[in-house]
C-alpha cells in the first residue's frame, strides 16, 4: 500500500517536471532572441560599390584603421588594392573619373578638398586643398573628355562660380560667373553649362540657354512651394528638358518641359496618389530609363524596355527582395545591384544581364539575420477630420499584437516622410519588444503639395493632432496598451515628442527627443537676419514671430515644462544652432525641479552626432534603458 | 532592642537626606532647563531671521531666476502687444513688480533717433511701452519711432543697459571669445528697486554686433533685441513670518533707517535683503513678555518630562523603602517568635529540670511523690511534644508537604468527640453545637481536627473565667459547608483584625502571657487555604468573636 502511494506520488512529480519542461521549452521558442545592441549599429564592412566605366574594376569603401578608405578589385574579386590611406577622416565622396583613375574627397564640413588617384593606388594627386573654399561637383556622373565641371566659391565666398577642371593637367578655367543668386548649375551631355537654378531664398528661377555662348534667360519662377527639378536635357530638341515638377499640379510628375515657351509640353509619368520623386537618365543611351515614386514603398516605372527586362530578370533571381541598380558600367553589361527588404539591410551583387549571372559582393551587415527581424507593415487610419493618414507599424517578433508597449516615432522635417525598408533603429526597438509606430502626418513630403502645405504653421497643433489620432487608433485597435505608449523622435520628431508630452500628458508614459526643437523662436532665430527671403519662407512654414507670437509660444515645449508629467529623455548637441543648449539645460532643470525623471545626454564641448559607432552605442544603450524602465512594465 | 532603635533613627535620617537631595536636584534641574530654554529662544530669535528673509525674498528669486530668463526664449521677437501679455503674467504672479517698461530694441549700424551709438553700432528703441496694474489703454505706448513721443524720461535706463552691452562687445574677441556664463551678467542691470534685462543674444549675433561696432560696413540688417525694465516696490514684498513664535512684528525698512526701541522691554534684530532690494532690510521685533511666553511654552513640556523622571525615581525609592520595612517587620516577628518559643520551651524544661533535681536529691521517694513527679514529667513532655508537632506540621503545610487522606466523616460523632475531649480538659468550658442540613463530610479528619483544636483552644484562651462559652454551628450552604465558632471572649480590636492570621503575630494582651506562640490562627489559615476554603472573623471588643470557616462540600459522596 505504502509503496504504491510512493510510486504514485513520484509519478505525479515526474508529470509535473515534464509539463514544466515542456513549458520552458515553449517559452524559449516564443521569445525572440535579444540581439546585441552593437550588431544593429556597427559600421558596414564594405559599401558604396562603383564600377569603372569599362566594367572591369569595382571600387568600394571599406574601413581601414576605423576610417573608410577606397579599395579596388577586378570584377572577379581578385587583385584587391587599397587606394587611399586616410586615418583621420573617412573618404566622404569618390567616383570613377575614367577607366584608370578615381576622384575622391575626404569627409569634411567645410573646405574644398579634391584628389585624384590611379586605380593601382599610385599617383595620388591633389587637385584642391583649400580650407577656406567650398566645392560643388556638377557633372561627376558624366565626365566628358577628362574635364570636370564644378562650382567653386573662389571669387566671392558667398557664391559658386562654375569652373572647368582638366583632370590630367589640373588646369582650372572659369566658365560662368555667378551673378549672386545661382545655387545650382547643370551641364548637358557634352559638358556645356546650359541651365541653372537661381534663388532669392524663397522664389526659385530656372535659367536656360540654347547654346553655351548665349546669355541665360529666365524660364519660370516659382514660389518655394512649387518646384521644378531638372533631370536631363532632351536629346532631339535643344529647348526641351526632362524635369520633375509640381507646377500647376498637386503631385509632382515627370514631364517634358519646353524652356523657350516656359511650360510643360508633355507629361511622361505621374501617379494619382504620390509625388514622382526621381528619374533615371542614361547618358549612353541618351534616354530616360525609369521614374521613381513612393507609395507604401519605393517603386519604379520603367520607360526603357531593356531596363525593364533586366528588372524582371532580377525579380526572378531575387524573389521577395527589393532591388536597386546602384551602379553600372557605360555599356550596361555589368551592374552593381543593391538589395534590401524591411527585415534586412541587404547585400551588394554584381550582375551581368547577358549571362544572367548574379555574384554576391558583400552582405551589408552579416550579424543581422533577416528571420530575426520584424516585419514593417504599411497601415492607414483616418484622422479626426476623416482624412487618411498613412504610416507603418513594426510589431515585435513572436508576440500577439495585443496590448503591446508602443513607441510612436514622428519623423523629422517635418517635410520628410517615413519609408518602407530596413531601419536599424526601428528593428532595434522592435527586437527589444516594442511595437514601433511611424506615420506620415500632414506636412509630410511625397503626398503632394497640398498635404505638405497643410502642415505649415500647424506644427504643434494639427500635425500633433494627427499623431495623437494615430496613437488613439492604435489603442482602439487593441494593439497598443494605453498605459505604455512612448513617443520619440529627432529634430522635428523630438519637437513632436516633447509637444505631445506637454499637450497630452495622460497619453504618453514617457518621451524621448534627440535634438528636438524645444523653442520655435530659437529655431527661427537660427536663420540670420540677412537671409531675409529665407526668413520669409520660414515665417510662412513655421510662423512669423511678430504676428504669430502666441502660436509659437503655445507650440514651443520650452514654455510648457510645467505641463509635462511623464519621464523625459533628451539628447542634445551642444553646438546645434536650432536648439540652444542653455535653453535645454533650463528646460531640464525645470523638469527636474518638479521631480520628473530626466535622462539628459549632452556633450558640452563636442558636437553630439551619431555618425561614429561609439556615440551610437552610448546613445542607444541609454535610450534602451529609458524605454525599458518606463514602458516595459505596467 | 538597641539595634532596633538605632536602625529606626538611621532610617529616618536617611529618608530625610534622600528627600532633601531629591528636592534640591529637582529644583536645580528645573532651573537649568529653564535657563537653557531661555537662551535657546534668544539664540533662535537671532538665527531664524535668515529663514524669514529667505522665505520673503523667495518670490523675487523665482522672478529673477526663472521668469526673467524666459524673455530670452522669445529671442528678441517681442513687440509691445506680446510684451504686454508677458508683462501681465509677471504683474499677476509677482505683486512686488509695480511697473514694466518695455524697449523694443533694434541693433544695427543705422543712425536713428534716441540711439545709443558706439563707433558704428547703434542700439536704439523702436518703441517704448509701459505696463502696470489697472492701466488705461492709452498710457501703454510711450514712444514709437514712427509716431513719436518723448522717451527722454525713460531713455536713461535703456542707455545704462546699452553701455553694458557696448562695454562687453569692446572686450569681446571675435576669434577667441565665446559667451561664457560669467558674461551673462552683462544683460542684467540690477539697481535699487529695479531690474532691467536684455534678452541674451546668440553667439552669432554677438559676433555680428562686434563686427557692426568695429567695421564700417554698408547698411546692415536690423537685429531684434528686447529690453524689459521691471520697477519693484519693496513695500509689496509679502513678508512671510514662518516663525510667528519668535517674531511679533516684521517690517521692511530702508537699510539706513535706525529704529530705536521705544519700549525698553523690546528685543529686536535685523537682516539685509538682497538683489534689487539690497537697500532694504527686515526689522524683527518682539516684546520680552512675548518671548517669555515662548520660553514658557517651550519649557512646559521639558518641565513635565523632568517631573515625570523624578516621579519615577520617587516611586522606585518608595517601593524600596516599603520592601525594607516589610523585611524589617518580618525580622521583628521572627525575633518575637524565637523569644516566645524559648519561653514556651523554657517552662516545661525548667519544670522537668526541677522535677529531675528533686528526684535526684531525694534519698527515697514515696509512692505519692513518684506518681506526682511521673505525672509532671509526662505532662511536660506531652507539652513539648505538642509544641514540636505544631511547629512541624506548620512547616509541612507551608511547604505543601502534607498528604491529604480523605474519608467520610460523620459530623455528629466527630463534633461530639471533640466536645467530650475538651470537657474533660477544661471543666469550666461551656460548649454547644448545632448541625444543619448535613450529616457527613468527606475530608481529612486530622486536618479538620487541627482546625477545631486551634479554634476551640483560642476560644477558651481568650475568654474571661466564667464566660468561657463556645457555640459551634455547622451548616450546609449552597456548595459549601460552613463552620461557625462563636465565643463570648475578649474580642479582637479592629486594627488588629488584619494581622491575626499572620505568622508569629500575637495580640499583645494580658491573656496570652503563656502557652501561645502566635501560630494558631496562621496555621488555621494555611490549613483552610490548603483545603481550598476560606476563613474569616467578625469580632466586637469585650463581647466576643466569631470565626467562620467555609470549605467546599463537593468532596462528599
Amino acid at each position: 500500500m505504502r509503496g504504491n502511494n510512493f510510486m504514485l506520488r513520484h509519478f505525479g512529480i515526474c508529470l509535473l517536471l515534464m509539463v514544466l519542461g515542456l513549458f520552458t521549452h515553449c517559452k524559449q521558442e516564443t521569445v525572440a532572441r535579444k540581439i546585441p545592441l552593437e550588431d544593429f549599429f556597427r559600421n558596414p564592412e564594405k559599401t558604396n560599390f562603383q564600377l569603372s566605366p569599362d566594367g572591369q574594376q569595382i571600387a568600394y569603401l571599406k574601413p581601414y584603421k576605423n576610417r573608410l578608405n577606397i579599395f579596388v578589385q577586378d570584377v572577379r574579386g581578385k587583385n584587391v588594392r587599397q587606394l587611399t590611406n586616410l586615418t583621420d577622416r573617412n573618404v566622404g565622396f569618390y567616383c570613377w573619373a575614367n577607366n584608370s583613375s578615381l576622384l575622391f574627397s575626404p569627409d569634411s564640413r567645410s573646405g574644398a578638398f579634391l584628389y585624384s588617384v590611379d586605380k593601382e593606388g599610385k599617383a595620388v594627386k591633389e587637385l584642391f586643398a583649400d580650407e577656406k573654399l567650398n566645392i560643388k561637383l556638377i557633372n561627376w556622373r558624366n565626365i566628358v573628355s577628362n574635364e570636370l565641371v564644378l562650382g567653386l566659391n573662389k571669387r566671392d565666398s558667398t557664391v559658386f562660380d562654375a569652373y572647368k577642371l582638366n583632370l590630367s593637367s589640373g588646369a582650372l578655367k572659369l566658365l560662368e560667373v555667378n551673378p549672386g543668386n545661382i545655387f545650382q548649375w547643370f551641364t548637358d551631355g557634352e559638358g556645356n553649362i546650359r541651365m541653372a537654378l537661381a534663388s532669392d531664398g524663397v522664389n526659385e528661377t530656372l535659367l536656360f540657354r540654347e547654346y553655351s555662348d548665349s546669355p541665360f534667360k529666365p524660364v519660370v519662377t516659382n514660389n518655394f512651394k512649387t518646384k521644378i527639378k531638372p533631370v536631363a536635357f532632351c536629346d532631339n530638341d535643344r529647348t526641351c528638358i526632362y524635369a520633375i515638377t509640381n507646377i500647376k499640379r498637386d503631385r509632382s510628375a515627370l514631364v517634358q518641359f519646353d524652356c523657350s515657351l516656359g511650360k510643360e509640353t508633355k507629361e511622361l509619368y505621374s501617379h494619382a496618389d504620390v509625388d514622382v520623386n526621381d528619374a533615371e537618365y542614361s547618358y549612353k543611351k541618351r534616354k530616360l530609363i525609369s521614374v521613381g515614386y513612393e507609395t507604401w514603398k519605393r517603386e519604379r516605372y520603367y520607360l526603357d524596355n531593356a531596363a525593364s527586362s533586366i528588372y524582371k530578370e532580377l525579380q526572378k533571381l531575387l524573389p521577395n527582395t527589393e532591388t536597386i541598380i546602384a551602379d553600372q558600367d557605360t555599356a550596361g553589361s555589368k551592374l552593381v545591384i543593391r538589395t534590401f527588404t524591411d527585415r534586412t539591410q541587404g547585400a551588394y551583387y554584381l550582375y551581368e544581364p547577358s549571362a544572367k549571372k548574379l555574384n554576391k559582393l558583400t552582405e551589408i551587415n552579416p550579424s543581422i539575420k533577416a528571420e530575426e527581424m520584424c516585419q514593417m507593415q504599411a497601415i492607414s487610419f483616418r484622422n479626426r477630420e476623416g482624412n487618411i493618414i498613412r504610416g507603418y507599424l513594426t510589431l515585435p517578433l513572436r508576440k500577439d499584437p495585443v496590448n503591446l508597449p508602443v513607441i510612436v516615432i514622428p519623423h523629422g522635417g517635418p517635410t520628410d516622410r517615413n519609408s518602407w525598408g530596413y531601419s536599424s533603429e526601428i528593428q532595434f526597438l522592435a527586437n527589444r519588444g516594442f511595437a514601433v509606430f511611424q506615420l506620415n502626418f500632414r506636412g509630410s513630403g511625397g503626398y503632394g503639395k497640398q498635404f505638405w502645405i497643410s502642415g505649415f504653421k500647424k506644427w504643434g497643433t494639427l500635425v500633433q493632432d494627427d499623431i495623437t489620432d494615430g496613437v488613439q487608433w492604435l489603442i482602439k485597435e487593441g494593439i497598443a496598451d494605453s498605459k505604455r505608449v512612448g513617443i520619440y523622435g529627432a529634430g522635428f520628431g523630438g519637437f513632436s515628442a516633447l509637444n505631445g508630452l506637454a499637450r497630452h500628458p495622460d497619453l504618453y508614459a514617457c518621451g524621448a527627443a534627440q535634438s528636438g526643437y524645444i523653442n520655435l523662436f530659437t529655431y527661427l532665430k537660427a536663420v540670420p537676419p540677412y537671409y531675409k527671403p529665407t526668413l520669409q519662407m520660414y515665417y510662412e512654414m513655421i510662423g512669423n514671430p511678430e504676428t504669430d507670437i502666441d502660436y509659437l509660444r503655445e507650440a514651443s515645449p520650452v514654455f510648457h515644462a510645467d505641463k509635462i508629467k511623464a519621464p523625459v529623455f533628451i539628447a542634445q548637441d551642444s553646438k546645434d544652432p536650432r536648439v540652444k543648449v542653455n535653453e535645454t539645460n533650463q528646460f531640464v532643470k525645470e523638469l527636474r525641479k518638479r521631480n520628473i525623471p530626466v535622462t539628459y545626454l549632452v556633450k558640452e564641448t563636442e558636437k553630439y552626432t551619431l555618425r561614429n559607432p561609439e556615440n551610437r552605442y552610448e546613445y542607444y544603450t541609454k535610450l534602451e534603458r529609458f524605454f525599458e524602465k518606463y514602458l516595459s512594465n505596467k | 532592642m538597641i539595634i532596633r532603635k538605632f536602625s529606626g533613627k538611621k532610617n529616618f535620617v536617611l529618608n530625610v537626606v534622600f528627600l532633601v537631595l531629591i528636592a534640591a536636584s529637582l529644583v536645580a534641574a528645573l532651573t537649568i532647563a529653564y535657563n537653557f530654554t531661555s537662551r535657546y529662544v534668544y539664540d533662535e530669535f537671532e538665527k531664524k531671521k535668515t529663514e524669514v528673509v529667505d522665505e520673503t525674498i523667495r518670490p523675487y528669486n523665482d522672478f529673477f531666476q526663472n521668469k526673467i530668463p524666459e524673455i530670452s526664449l522669445y529671442q528678441g521677437y517681442l513687440d509691445p502687444s506680446s510684451a504686454l501679455k508677458f508683462s501681465k503674467t509677471v504683474l499677476k504672479q509677482f505683486p512686488f513688480v509695480s511697473r514694466v517698461i518695455f524697449y523694443d530694441t533694434e541693433v544695427s549700424n543705422h543712425k536713428t533717433e534716441y540711439a545709443f551709438r558706439v563707433n558704428n553700432l547703434t542700439i536704439a528703441p523702436k518703441s517704448i511701452a509701459q505696463f502696470y496694474r489697472k492701466q488705461p489703454d492709452d498710457s501703454v505706448l510711450l514712444y514709437n519711432i514712427n509716431s513719436g513721443g518723448r522717451p527722454i524720461k525713460y531713455i536713461n535706463e535703456f542707455n545704462r543697459v546699452s553701455v553694458k552691452l557696448a562695454a562687453f562687445l569692446q572686450s569681446f574677441e571675435l576669434s577667441k571669445s565665446t559667451l561664457s556664463d560669467e558674461s551673462l551678467g552683462t544683460f542684467y542691470n540690477v539697481t535699487n528697486n529695479r531690474v532691467t534685462f536684455m534678452n541674451i543674444p546668440r553667439e552669432e549675433e554677438i559676433k555680428a554686433f562686434k563686427q557692426l561696432m568695429d567695421d564700417n560696413l554698408k547698411k546692415s540688417p536690423v537685429y531684434q533685441q528686447d529690453v524689459l525694465s521691471f520697477l519693484l516696490d519693496p513695500a509689496k514684498l509679502r513678508i512671510k513670518n514662518i516663525h510667528p513664535h519668535f517674531y511679533q512684528k516684521i517690517a521692511i525698512i530702508p537699510l539706513t533707517a535706525d529704529i530705536i526701541d521705544i519700549e525698553p522691554e523690546q528685543v529686536s534684530t535685523e537682516f539685509p535683503l538682497t538683489g534689487a532690494f539690497s537697500s532694504y532690510k527686515l526689522h524683527f521685533t518682539s516684546s520680552s513678555d512675548f518671548l517669555s511666553d515662548e520660553i514658557l511654552r517651550r519649557f512646559f513640556p521639558l518641565a513635565v518630562a523632568i517631573l515625570m523622571v523624578y516621579g519615577v525615581i520617587l516611586t522606585i525609592g518608595f517601593l524600596i523603602y516599603r520592601n525594607l520595612n516589610i523585611n524589617n517587620k518580618l525580622f521583628k516577628l521572627q525575633y518575637d517568635f524565637v523569644n516566645n518559643l524559648t519561653h514556651e520551651f523554657k517552662t516545661p524544661v525548667s519544670v522537668i529540670k526541677i522535677a529531675g533535681n528533686n528526684i535526684r536529691r531525694a534519698t527515697q521517694l514515696t509512692d505519692r511523690e513518684r506518681l506526682h513527679y511521673g505525672k509532671i514529667l509526662d505532662e511536660e513532655a506531652d507539652k513539648l511534644n505538642d509544641l514540636m508537632n505544631k511547629l512541624l506540621s506548620f512547616t509541612q503545610i507551608e511547604n505543601q508537604a502534607i498528604k491529604v487522606k480523605r474519608e467520610n466523616i460523620n459530623l455528629e460523632v466527630f463534633v461530639q468527640n471533640m466536645v467530650d475531649t475538651y470537657n474533660i480538659k477544661y471543666k469550666d468550658f461551656q460548649m454547644e453545637y448545632t448541625i444543619r442540613n448535613v450529616e457527613h463530610f468527606y475530608t481529612d479528619p486530622v486536618l479538620l481536627g487541627s482546625l477545631f483544636q486551634n479554634l476551640m483552644d483560642n476560644a477558651y484562651k481568650y475568654s474571661l473565667p466564667g464566660k468561657k462559652e463556645l457555640v459551634i454551628d455547622i451548616a450546609h450552604e449552597k456548595t459549601d459547608i460552613v463552620f461557625r465558632f462563636s465565643d463570648k471572649g475578649i474580642g479582637i480590636p479592629k486594627d488588629e483584625m488584619k494581622n491575626i492570621f499572620k505568622k508569629f503575630y500575637r495580640i499583645q494582651s494580658e491573656y496570652n502571657q503563656q502557652g501561645s506562640v502566635g501560630l494558631g490562627l496562621a496555621f488555621c489559615k494555611e490549613l483552610v487555604n490548603f483545603m481550598e476554603g476560606d476563613i474569616a472573623v467578625r469580632s466586637r471588643l469585650g463581647q466576643g468573636s466569631e470565626f467562620t470557616i467555609t470549605l467546599p462540600y463537593n468532596y462528599a459522596g
